[in-house]
């Protein structure tokens, strides 16, 4: 990798903080902007209780003061403040448990998809328009097609409440089965797709030509060269999917009950509160930001054609 | 590219592996049962929890000086705990009443450390105090030196100047007493000494309530202590194992605590979800044994599968149609103004009640069980001899319980009564059957499916007689918001009851209280002098003549909160609701149910009147 190549990736850095640092402010004054406040609740606070806990959060003072000491904390401190709702935890505690459950539901399907997806769109593409080709396209096009909260109530349904093969809640390692499968469903189809016609592609480059008329067996050309070369899409597809992955399991966890942090991200923003709707913020903006500059890094890694330039 | 390939497959298998590690491993002869409530509790700090599921786990894991429990014929009653006997209150000569309770021996932390008064006397100042911010601090006001405590004063800056809110332009307020303490003494290690401001009807059922559970000292200097295991000390039934944020909590039986012996369940696993078709996955499967939700959808079809294992349960509280008191609702042109036009509004308000069908409401849309109210206390509150309070509330020489007749029989004649009424007030086209100059209203309710059903009924039925009313849903924060501050004609409402006492039904409307979403006594209301009350037909001197309503309604609550004869309280009480119902301004719907499902080998299990269930005397057979 060259000088101008690091040069750019350090530009690119700094331009994922100036990303995060307008979704800190963006997101803070928005959301303290929306009516309605963590105190709200069927039952009326006592005024001296609300009070007691305005003073407490630091909430009796001008919104900007707080953002800035919000903002000042989390670069000197790294500190993400108590949560306001659940009382007594820290909001790096609470992030911490969920995103280790939804990166290790999200990473799994992500792996699941990858190898399956270049398995299958390699025989789908080796197998050009014969049955089994068909039988695969067919597959994927209702996968992708197919809604997860569908997928996973129907998961469900068969295996969870009528074959009662896996449980239904997602506390225990069986039960992330059904999860991890619903995840992995639609990268799965993509990345089939995106193999398939990529391998297609490559397939009928002059280079393969050349290689078969030297007599280099089949499998050395499928596998030296042609899957590799159709896999420069998949990869710079895996990181976004990665973040889509952990980000958007939040469906797929409330079906299964799974406890990641899909929920406290959900009902953060329902309670209003504030410093646990910002640090679940931060942590996901922050890691679709990370993963596509990884795969805009991928892309230049497995293809030293492109310049990042 | 094929050792990338080969990394990713490790890779998998690592996390594969990973995922699936070894089983939790517990004595084989430990008897347990899952069972799921709702999501993660916000807190299991039993004076910080507002929740009904929080609840029913402090239940399990605390012990206050009294405890709900089941008699020998099954019923419900509030028996000592902590305390050797519940004992009645001595009156002093300011009215102040004074209980002196005695502990049982040996009473132990789960830690083994001794608990003693002191100890009941530090956690009920705590769970009082303006610092901890607890939603429930209040259910302390009975106590004496509340007041103190929930006193208010303007804060001032360094220079001594009071700062004002940016946003409000209002003077910003704190706690004016941050020392206060309750009127509470430990007088030695097992007696505990407590003054409450007068006398109170539900006062052991308050002691009952997770608020006054005493926390561990370790927990008064330590935020955190309800939130890990490792710190968590209580005194009840059971001891927390594990809590598996999110996902599940686990207790264990507690051998330290004081009637451990009676404990049959070993184990109770809380399974931690908030989704209703999840939870009903997990029981049809057998997973769970009990589960406190169910998707509404489902509910018929629950009916007829598992008519021993589906459970609808009485609950106290009310689901109803609030109005602004501020609303103008008259029709364009008329001349009525200030106490002539609140009476009118009053009538038009109780007429449009009187429009909506109830029966049809519980049976076809809110399909919960639930029981069209006709009052604004719910059912299973009870007279001092036991009898429902609402059958005894509105007039004695009708034949129905509580305001109006919601039998089925009667919706005719009530719609066709109602519509007289309104005939007065807005022109009635005949030949269209409509009113025609009623002005349009919105409807306001939070963002939910249920309460969007109901909205449409009561539009549908509006509309047919030629009132438009439009919905409008709102998320439920801004909701609550929206609906405090008064901002909205009609919205949905609804209350549970905290303890089984009307006044808690009642207190809420007064023009100071942060639940008064009427706004009686505030805006245009608050100089509106119109309200009659007269007590000395109870022996008191109060008799006020064209009364604000806080010089009426509010004199009235303060009146039965200090009232020591419990037969003229409940009067009162049923004078207090007369005032509201007159008003119009509360629409009643329907009582709440509780609904949930057991498994039928559940034995042991029951629940009380606010929804606290109880497994510790379960056993689970077969």
């Amino acid at each position: 990798m060259n000088s101008k190549n690091l040069l750019y990736i350090a530009k690119r850095i700094l331009l994922c903080l100036l990303t995060i640092w307008v979704v800190i402010t963006v997101t803070f004054f928005v959301v303290h902007a929306v009516p309605g406040g963590p105190f709200n609740g069927e039952k009326a606070l006592s005024p001296a209780a609300e009070a007691a806990l305005k003073e407490k959060y630091g909430l009796d003072k001008p919104v900007w003061q707080q953002y800035l000491t919000y903002l000042s904390d989390i670069v000197t401190k790294f500190d993400f403040g108590p949560s306001i709702k659940l009382r007594g935890r820290q909001v790096i505690d609470i992030i911490g448990d969920g995103m280790r459950t939804s990166a290790k539901l999200g990473l799994i399907a992500a792996g699941i998809a990858l190898v399956t997806g270049v398995v299958l769109g390699a025989v789908a593409a080796l197998r050009r328009n014969k049955i089994v080709d068909r039988v695969i396209m067919v597959i994927t096009t209702a996968f992708i097609s197919m809604p997860s909260f569908i997928m996973g109530t129907l998961l469900l349904l068969i295996f969870a409440v009528n074959l009662r093969v896996f449980p239904a809640n997602g506390t225990t390692a069986a039960g992330l089965v059904l999860p991890v499968i619903t995840l992995s469903l639609y990268p799965t189809a993509h990345i089939t797709r995106l193999t398939r016609s990529a391998m297609l592609d490559v397939l009928g480059q002059d280079y393969i030509r050349t290689a078969r008329a030297k007599g280099v067996s089949g499998a050395k050309i499928i596998f030296g060269h042609a899957l590799k070369n159709s896999l420069i899409p998949v990869i710079t597809y895996f990181g976004p999917m990665l973040a889509y992955i952990v980000t958007g399991s939040i469906v797929v966890e409330k079906i299964f009950a799974v406890p990641g942090i899909g929920r406290d991200f959900v009902n953060s923003i329902i309670n209003r509160d504030y410093p646990l709707v910002m640090g679940t913020t931060i942590v996901l903006a922050s890691l679709i930001v990370i993963m596509n500059l990884i795969g805009d890094i991928m892309y230049k890694v497995v293809d030293p054609r492109i310049n990042l330039e | 590219m094929k050792k990338l390939l080969a990394l990713i497959l490790v890779l998998s298998t690592v996390l594969c592996v990973a995922a699936c590690g070894p089983a939790d491993t517990t004595d084989p002869n430990a008897t347990s049962i899952n069972v799921c409530l709702a999501s993660e509790p916000q807190t299991l700090d039993p004076a910080l929890n507002s929740a009904v599921d929080g609840a029913t786990m402090c239940a399990h894991l605390f012990s206050g000086l009294a405890k709900w429990a089941q008699d020998e014929d099954g019923k419900l009653v509030i028996v000592p705990d902590l305390a050797m006997a519940l004992v009645d209150g001595v009156v002093g000569e300011d009215g102040k009443v004074t209980y002196t309770y005695t502990l049982k021996e040996g009473l132990k932390w789960s830690n083994g450390d001794d608990l003693t008064a002191a100890h009941i006397v530090d956690s009920w100042n705590r769970a009082a105090s303006a610092a901890l911010g607890a939603d429930y601090g209040y259910m302390f006001e009975v106590v004496d030196g509340y007041a103190e405590i929930s006193a208010l004063t303007e804060k001032l800056d360094e220079n001594g100047n009071v700062v004002i809110d940016e946003e409000s332009g209002e003077p910003v307020m704190v706690p004016a007493n941050p020392d206060a303490k309750l009127n509470v003494t430990a007088k030695d290690e097992r007696t505990i000494e407590v003054v409450l401001a007068n006398a109170v009807a539900y006062w052991n059922e308050l002691l009952a309530f997770p608020t006054y559970y005493p926390v561990h000292p370790s927990a008064l200097d330590n935020d955190e202590w309800a939130t890990d295991p490792s710190t968590y000390i209580n005194n009840g039934p059971y001891v927390m194992k594990s809590w598996a944020h999110n996902s599940m909590i686990t207790l264990e039986k507690n051998d330290n605590y004081h009637a451990a012996d009676t404990v049959k369940m070993d184990i109770i696993n809380f399974y931690l979800s908030d989704d209703a078709n999840n939870m009903l996955a997990n029981f049809k499967n057998g997973e769970w044994l009990l589960i406190d939700d169910v998707p509404v959808d489902e509910i018929k079809t629950l009916e007829t599968e598992y008519p021993d294992e589906f459970v609808i349960a009485g609950q106290i509280g009310t689901y109803y149609v609030c109005w602004n008191v501020n609303e103008d609702i008259l029709p364009e042109g008329n001349e009525l103004t200030g106490a002539a036009a609140e009476a009118a509004k009053a009538e038009i308000r109780n007429a449009i009640g009187l429009l909506f069908d109830r029966n049809y409401l519980v049976d076809a849309i809110a399909q919960g069980g639930q029981l069209p109210a006709s009052s604004f206390v719910a059912m299973g509150m009870t007279n001092p001899d036991g009898s429902e309070f609402y059958k005894t509330a509105g007039s004695a020489d009708d034949d129905f319980d509580g305001y109006y007749d919601v039998s089925e029989d009667a919706q005719e004649s009530n719609f066709a009564a109602a519509i007289e009424t309104l005939k007065k007030y807005y022109t009635w086209d005949d030949a269209a059957k409509k009113f025609t100059n009623f002005p349009s209203m919105t409807y306001l309710y939070n963002t939910n499916d249920g309460h969007k059903a109901i909205g449409e009924y009561l539009q549908g039925v509006l509309a047919s007689v030629g009132i438009d009313m439009q919905l409008e849903n709102q998320e439920w924060n801004v909701f609550l918001e929206t609906r405090k501050n008064g901002e909205y004609s009609i919205a949905r409402n609804g209350w549970l009851a905290d303890y089984n006492d009307p006044i808690c039904f009642l207190d809420m409307w007064t023009s100071i209280s942060g639940n008064n979403d009427v706004q009686y006594g505030k805006g245009a209301h608050k100089d509106l002098a119109m309200y009659n009350l007269d007590l000395t037909a109870y022996g008191y001197e109060t008799k006020v003549e064209n009364g604000t309503w806080a010089e009426t309604f509010d004199v009235l609550i303060s009146t039965i909160k200090s009232c020591t004869d419990n037969e003229t309280r409940y009067e009162l009480m049923h004078l207090a609701e007369d005032m509201l119902m007159e008003t119009g301004c509360i629409v009643p719907l329907y009582y709440y149910t509780d609904l949930y499902m057991v498994d039928d080998s559940v034995k042991g299990f029951f629940s009380n009147p606010l929804g606290y269930k109880y497994f510790m005397y379960c056993t689970v057979e077969g």
